[in-house]
């Protein structure tokens, strides 16, 4: 039995049972009678053609079983029988194909002119109608049947409206529409397809493989004139595809296949995936389509991302990655948002795909970036931070490969004992190897079949993306070391937009830290040395450190730093190396250091892997990084002061020799190192001397208006009385850092405002949710009260202090005065005394 | 005792480069705080005997009052001159490179004896190094807890370190400071 035949034989399979036995339920009389218009369709049943189709299959069918068989296959050849009527009967109207899939011909059909109008009706009517009362023979989803009868006839009547009113035309239906739609009010007509694109989406979840074919129905909406129509179209076509998409990757039967004789089951199958696939695709290039369009592009792109999320082990899953990542720096804040999570969903979830789509994202990314010269959103990169990688894959890998080795030993050895029993018997031995060569093919078919993954493929997996990623990573600081040195070489007027020059950079270095431990060696010299350049302390000549230095940020070299330490202490295992270029930088960078312009966090955290994680450290550097980050906690905010003070106590903690800085007397001699005097502007600190000084600004620290601050400063000038102290802070400078930044809010709530938004900006501002905000300032509020009472307190000291000082001087003053009029008396007498003998000797 | 030459002068500041890098610049620069001037002087580099001198002005206008060949040694010693012309850093200039090292090697308590025997530092006595040597560089040795011990030349770079198995040779020795003790009657 040849495919076509088959195609055509079904639909003659109902009318073997005759009209009278058909048995009409109550339900169904009624429905006809409820619906006397369609009833009118039945009355002009096309009997000839049926009568036809009936004596046709009657003598053809005589097998009871096969029959059976037929019948369980009816309902989708039925379908493509129906298909294959409609053509019969028009085939003018089948020319104008209008969709963009050549499958989609039938879709013309329905909207057929008039005169065939009553000829197919009937006919498709007539095959409904024996398709419902075949069904109630059956006794198999009866109900849903009925559904589907209505629904078709609903359609097929509002088409014969349309129809009728635009007459024979061969324009695309949005024509067809807009026409229809002068007379229909607009409205009216979109509700109807609203109502019409719901019962199709529930039909088609209900049960995908006999509805199937309204998918394109559901497509023809989607392309509708009016915006919502076309949007709810889209958004129900994702909805139905995301449930209905299947768990495997549809492949289309090769032409040999096609003709390869199969059983009806696989046929339906394939007719059902080929259907679904196509639509598929149609909707995937509307999707594409509409994308461009600036009033479809979120809804598309929602679709696209969605789909992708969904089902990224199907087919077409290129196109979709294509967009996702063509989107993924976009301008339009949902939209970028909307991608990137989506990628990162795909990184996340890797068992969904299996991780091919994992290499072709990053892959794709790598491109991106390339092509767009690293000006992109920061959003681009960011998405790789959600990459995983199983370290263990090369391990086992390796074990693995011993294995097979050892394997591969001892079959040569079996080998090399076989051919002497074999010679003998070569059929013996052929059939073997047929036998191994059909095991092979079975285990090939099995790795296919199996969602299970070759280590080996996966680790081959892993290093593609791992080398897209650093590939990245690479261009990125390259181009920023490549567009330093050109601006650098130009005029300095653009010092504004320096940092705004290269927005991948921080991404790029955060991605670098956190992948640092999977770079391989030979990479890190050069990396390291790129850092090194862009931290500021270029090694070749002594102008590129500050040509570096004025382009970037601050934060962006302390990210420098930091990354460098993170490369380096994720690969310690090797070798202690001491990064002295580094502490310089930062030992320069701590002086330019800004605390609105620069962000905390990254100073704190600078200072915690610099100084607090590193083992050892030379005294005199040390002692320098103690004294500065002292001066400098007296200069800045109490979040920054409590950050450094934290690090000094560390050090101190651990730099015994150092507590000579909280002696009295400056060291100066052997203590003190071969610089006998502190500069306080050496840029090496090394060479700073900082041991021959002391750390006086810890007294004045202890005054600070922060407790915090305050006592801390106190605790760290003990530190060398109290002794063998076993106490270790393990506050690290990031959470002190955090700790009072937050207190800070608390702290001066409507003090300065100005200063506060400015913290809020540039500290904790943007890592904190909105909720807390508004916590902070509700307690704020409720501290008020006790601020005020303070403050007041504070006050009235003041006032008592200054009015004992006043009264003070006025008692000095009177006393003062009191001794000077006792003395004018003294002296009055003493002449009074001098002058009476006088006197009494004149007299 | 004589100021150098120019042609002894880039010798010794060519091997003094090798070991501190643009810290040269701090050595020449460093101001001396000896003798009764209220202003302070300068150190400069003197020849006395094949052995060059790093001493302050002060001294040096002292030091004038002795005859030459009674003069055994002002300042601080920091190399000698060979019969051949070269020019060797001696150990006493250890202090002068420490504090202004460009590349320094810590050793692990384990191996500081070997290293102050005399011996090359191996691989495996390396406690920390500091990144970016390149073979040829003058590095410093010192102690884990910053003493420093003696200096040499790097056999290995940085990078090259990481690969290395623990026997190979990193610094190669020039001076440690058991020189003190073993060759007391040269120095």
């Amino acid at each position: 039995m040849g495919r076509k035949q088959k195609i055509v034989l079904p639909p003659e399979l109902p009318p073997e049972i005759s009209d009278d036995e058909v048995e009409v339920s109550d339900e169904d009389l009624q429905f006809v009678d409820d619906n006397r218009d369609y009833a009118g369709l039945i009355s002009n049943l096309d009997t000839h053609s049926i009568t036809r189709h009936v004596s046709r299959v009657a003598d053809v069918k005589e097998d009871a079983l096969e029959s059976l068989y037929e019948r369980r296959l009816r309902k989708k050849s039925l379908e493509k029988g129906k298909e294959e009527n409609g053509l019969e009967v028009d085939r003018v109207d089948a020319l104008p194909v209008k969709t963009l899939d050549g499958k989609l011909h039938y879709r013309t059909v329905p909207k057929t002119p008039q005169q065939s109008e009553n000829a197919l009706n009937g006919e498709d009517v007539g095959d409904n109608e024996a398709d419902g009362g075949d069904k109630s023979f059956l006794r198999l989803t009866k109900a849903e049947k009925r559904a589907k009868l209505k629904r078709t006839r609903k359609e097929e009547k509002k088409q014969a409206k349309e129809v009728a009113k635009v007459g024979v035309q061969q324009t695309p239906q949005a024509e067809v529409l807009a026409e229809v739609e002068k007379e229909l009010t607009a409205e009216e007509a979109n509700e109807r397809k609203k109502y019409k694109l719901a019962e199709l989406g529930t039909a088609l979840l209900m049960d995908p493989e006999s509805n199937i074919k309204s998918l394109k129905e559901m497509l023809q909406t989607s392309k509708d004139e009016d915006h919502i129509v076309a949007v709810l179209g889209l958004k129900s076509l994702l909805a139905v595809f995301k449930d209905i998409i299947p768990g495997y990757r549809i492949r289309l039967p090769t032409e040999k296949e096609q003709e390869m004789v199969v059983s009806k089951a696989v046929k339906k199958m394939r007719f059902y995936e080929s259907t679904l696939l196509s639509a598929y695709k149609a909707y995937l290039q509307r999707l594409m389509a509409l994308k461009q369009k600036a009033s479809f592009q979120r809804v598309a792109i929602r679709c696209i991302c969605t789909l992708l999320d969904a089902v990224p082990h199907f087919n077409f899953r290129e196109s979709l990655l294509a967009a996702v990542i063509h989107n993924i720096s976009s301008p339009d804040d949902v939209v970028r948002k909307l991608c990137c999570a989506t990628v990162k969903s795909l990184f996340t979830n890797e068992g969904k795909h299996g991780g091919e789509a994992t290499v072709e994202a990053v892959q794709l990314i790598a491109e991106y970036v390339k092509v767009h010269d690293c000006q992109l959103h920061p959003d681009s990169i960011e998405v790789l931070m959600s990459l995983s990688f199983d370290e263990d894959l090369g391990r086992t890998e390796m074990s693995s490969a011993n294995n097979k080795a050892k394997n591969k030993k001892n079959k040569k050895g079996k080998k090399f004992e076989e051919p002497s029993q074999l010679q003998e018997n070569d059929k013996k031995k052929s059939r073997k190897e047929l036998m191994s060569k059909t095991r092979n093919e079975v285990d090939a078919d099995f790795k296919a079949a199996t969602f299970a993954q070759d280590v080996r493929e996966r680790r081959r997996m892993q290093s593609e993306t791992l080398s897209a990623i650093f590939e990245t990573f690479f261009r990125i600081l390259k181009h920023t070391m490549h567009s330093i040195a050109a601006r650098s070489e130009g005029i300095s007027n653009l010092s504004a937009g320096a940092s705004g020059g290269h927005p991948l950079l921080a991404p790029c270095l955060n991605g670098i830290g956190k992948f640092s431990h999977l770079i391989d060696l030979d990479f890190m010299g050069d990396l390291i040395n790129h850092l090194r350049k862009l931290a500021g302390g270029g090694s070749n000549s002594a102008g590129s450190p500050e040509k570096f230095s004025r382009w970037l940020s601050v934060t962006e070299r302390l990210r420098c730093c930091i990354v460098a330490f993170k490369v380096m202490k994720n690969n310690l295992d090797v070798l202690n190396i001491d990064l002295q270029d580094f502490f310089v930088q930062l030992y320069s960078i701590i002086l330019e250091y800004r605390p609105g312009r620069d962000h905390g966090e990254v100073l704190a955290e600078a200072l915690k892997i610099m100084l607090c994680d590193d083992r050892q450290h030379d005294m005199q550097r040390a002692a320098a990084f103690i004294k500065r980050l002292a001066t400098f906690a007296l200069c800045f905010g109490c979040s920054e002061s409590m950050a450094a003070l934290v690090t000094v106590k560390h050090l101190l903690q651990k730099n015994v020799k150092c507590r000579n800085l909280l002696e009295n007397d400056a060291g100066g001699g052997s203590v003190s190192g071969p610089i006998a005097k502190y500069q306080p502007y050496a840029s090496d600190p090394n060479l700073s001397g900082a041991l021959a000084s002391v750390l006086w600004e810890l007294n004045l620290l202890s005054k600070h208006y922060h407790p915090g601050v305050s006592s801390l400063a106190s605790s760290i000038s003990t530190i060398s009385s109290a002794q063998n102290q076993v106490y270790h802070s393990n506050v690290t400078p990031q959470q002190a850092f955090m700790q009072s930044s937050l207190e800070q809010e608390l702290f001066n709530p409507k003090a300065d405002k100005e200063k506060a938004n400015l913290k809020r900006k540039r500290g904790s501002g943007p890592s904190k949710p909105n909720s807390s905000m508004t916590n902070l300032d509700v307690s704020s509020k409720i501290n008020e009260d006790m601020v005020k009472k303070r403050l007041s307190e504070h006050f009235l000291l003041v006032h008592e202090i200054s009015e004992t000082k006043r009264l003070r001087g006025e008692l000095v003053h009177t006393t003062s005065s009191l001794k000077l009029y006792e003395q004018y008396k003294k002296q009055k007498k003493t002449k009074k005394d001098g002058s009476k003998p006088r006197e009494m000797r004149r007299a | 005792m004589r100021p150098l030459d120019e042609k002894e002068t880039t010798q010794v500041f060519e091997k003094l480069f090798k070991f501190t890098g643009n810290n040269l610049k701090n050595i020449v620069e460093n101001p001396s705080h000896e003798g009764p001037d209220p202003n302070p002087g300068r150190y400069c580099f003197r020849l006395q005997k094949n052995r060059v001198h790093y001493v302050s002005e002060s001294l040096v206008k002292r030091a004038t009052n002795i005859k030459r060949e009674k003069l055994v040694s002002l300042g601080t010693q920091v190399g000698k001159f060979t019969k051949g012309g070269s020019f060797h850093l001696t150990i006493q200039c250890l202090n002068l490179l420490a504090t202004n090292a460009k590349h320094k090697v810590w050793l692990k308590p384990t191996s500081e004896m070997s290293f102050l025997y005399g011996n090359h530092v191996l691989k495996g006595g390396l406690g920390r190094i500091t990144e970016n040597i390149v073979a040829g560089d003058g590095v410093v040795v010192f102690s884990m807890a910053d003493v420093p011990l003696g200096f040499g030349i790097a056999a290995k770079s940085t990078q090259d370190c990481r690969k290395m198995d623990p026997n190979g040779i990193v610094v190669l020795h020039q001076a440690d400071i058991g020189e003190y003790l073993r060759t007391e009657d040269d120095l």
